[in-house]
């Protein structure tokens, strides 16, 4: 990507409220301040994919007794996120581990654009929380059968896995597996509406990534653990 | 409330999918192709309040066991349900209740063009089913404070109570059962994003709904 020309998928901006009742800044407001009281040893990140998890079993299950924070908007793209990190949810946290899942919402942005966000995302919180490990999930397959957004979340899903790793700390989870069907369709027992996931779909996805994060947390060493504070 | 033209939120209109993913209409198919060997004795039908309900356990707990089907769509307005009813999800099917929770995404309508809306759609189910009975849930309140869009809500669900009260085969039921607190803020304990339901809010909302229903199944037994 040429480094002349400002990729909008990685400028930060915060959703204005036409509907009405502000709900996406007073969502913001109360997780800058769930910071202030918190102390997270895993912080979650993104869209609705991230926000609909914390209201299923699976999350008290495997991820609430890791001291996960879950900083999920739906609707949310990477510039919102951008917005959102660098204007307070970042504050007064010191989380061993940050998950991101973002970029399915990017209707505007080509795949590059998005993979571009993404990797602003991580950059961002590996300068900020420079002893953070950033896990960055893979986008999923949406609809009932082949379309174009499939393409455009898998080609993100391409860019990411080259891009991650020349940054040190952030790695790339692909928990997609196994929701698109040979004949091309995915259930509505995995994805209610084709593209939010149903309790089963969550904890297909759970598995593999709540593994990840005990193997990050478990590597921590005790001293290291106090340093971050 | 005169013809649909007139009223946009009365005139049946499908969802344009802009995204390219073509969700809407899948959904709509499913439901249609859904429903043709089940025999329902509740239909709800509504938006994402509708949808998400059907996620969480106590859908199982309560609604499954009354034979209930589901096709709530997310970010559906008053229009969008008009047409799925009018072109194939009442087709193969002959509840004896429907449960019509819509309203609070239609922006950009008065709440007279909502209500309108909202009755357009119990019309219609009256059309296509003139046995079942409508129960139209009130739309909640929403926003972390006090707005315009509470007060838009609010509204509605007066002008819906006040059309339905002449009519033997619908009524409203408020079913808040009292999320907006003494300072006019509402909990994401109830509404996680202010907006929608947690499963802890859909508890507090279908344990008198449930009950509600049962007594609804029961008369309509009878008859």
């Amino acid at each position: 990507m040429s480094g002349d020309e400002i990729n909008p998928a990685a400028v930060a901006q915060a959703v204005e409220d036409v509907q009405g009742d502000d709900r996406w800044m007073s969502q913001h407001t109360r997780f800058v301040q769930e910071c202030k009281d918190a102390e997270p040893e895993v912080l979650f990140i993104g869209d609705s994919m991230v926000q609909l998890m914390q209201q299923y079993e699976i999350w008290r299950e495997l991820f609430s007794p890791l001291h996960a924070l879950n900083f999920g908007i739906g609707g949310d793209t990477t510039c919102n996120v951008l917005w959102r990190l660098q204007n307070g949810e970042l504050d007064n946290i010191r989380p061993m581990v940050t998950v991101v899942w973002v970029g399915t919402n990017n209707h505007e942005h080509s795949a590059e654009q998005v993979a571009g966000g993404i990797l602003a995302i991580a950059q961002l919180l590996t300068s900020r929380l420079p002893k953070t490990k950033v896990v960055v999930l893979g986008l999923l397959a949406r609809g009932d059968g082949p379309n174009p957004l499939r393409e455009k979340n898998a080609a993100v899903n391409g860019f990411l896995r080259s891009w991650l790793p020349r940054l040190g700390q952030a790695q790339f989870l692909d928990v997609g597996a196994g929701f698109v069907h040979s004949d091309g369709t995915i259930s509505t027992r995995d994805m209610f509406d084709f593209l939010h996931l149903t309790a089963a779909g969550y904890r297909a996805i759970a598995k593999p990534l709540s593994d990840l994060l005990l193997q990050i947390l478990d590597e921590t060493p005790e001293e290291k653990r106090a340093s971050l504070v | 409330m005169s013809s649909g033209d007139s009223n946009p939120a009365a005139t049946p209109t499908p969802c344009v999918d802009i995204q390219g993913d073509g969700r809407w209409m899948s959904l709509h198919n499913h439901f249609v192709s859904n429903s043709k060997d089940k025999e329902p004795d509740v239909l709800f039908v509504g938006d994402s309040l509708v949808q998400l309900l059907h996620q969480f356990e106590v859908w199982r707990e309560l609604f499954s066991p009354l034979h209930a089907l589901n096709f709530g769509v997310g970010g559906d307005e008053t229009q969008h349900v008009l047409w799925r009813l009018s072109n194939g999800e009442l087709a193969h099917i002959s509840p004896k209740v429907v449960v019509l929770w819509v309203g609070t995404h239609n922006h950009g309508h008065t709440a007279e063009q909502i209500c309108g809306g909202i009755m357009a759609i119990v019309q219609l189910i009256k059309d296509k089913l003139p046995k079942a009975y409508t129960l139209v849930l009130g739309v909640l309140p929403r926003g972390k404070m006090p707005n315009p869009l509470r007060e838009r809500n609010a509204q509605v669900n007066k002008l819906v109570k006040d059309a339905v009260s002449s009519l033997p085969h619908a009524s409203l039921l408020n079913v808040d059962p009292g999320f907006v607190h003494s300072d006019g803020s509402i909990s994401h304990q109830d509404l996680y994003d202010f907006l929608h339901l947690t499963p802890q809010g859909y508890q507090a909302v279908c344990q008198p709904l449930h009950a509600h229903l049962k007594g609804l199944l029961e008369k309509q037994a009878e008859n």
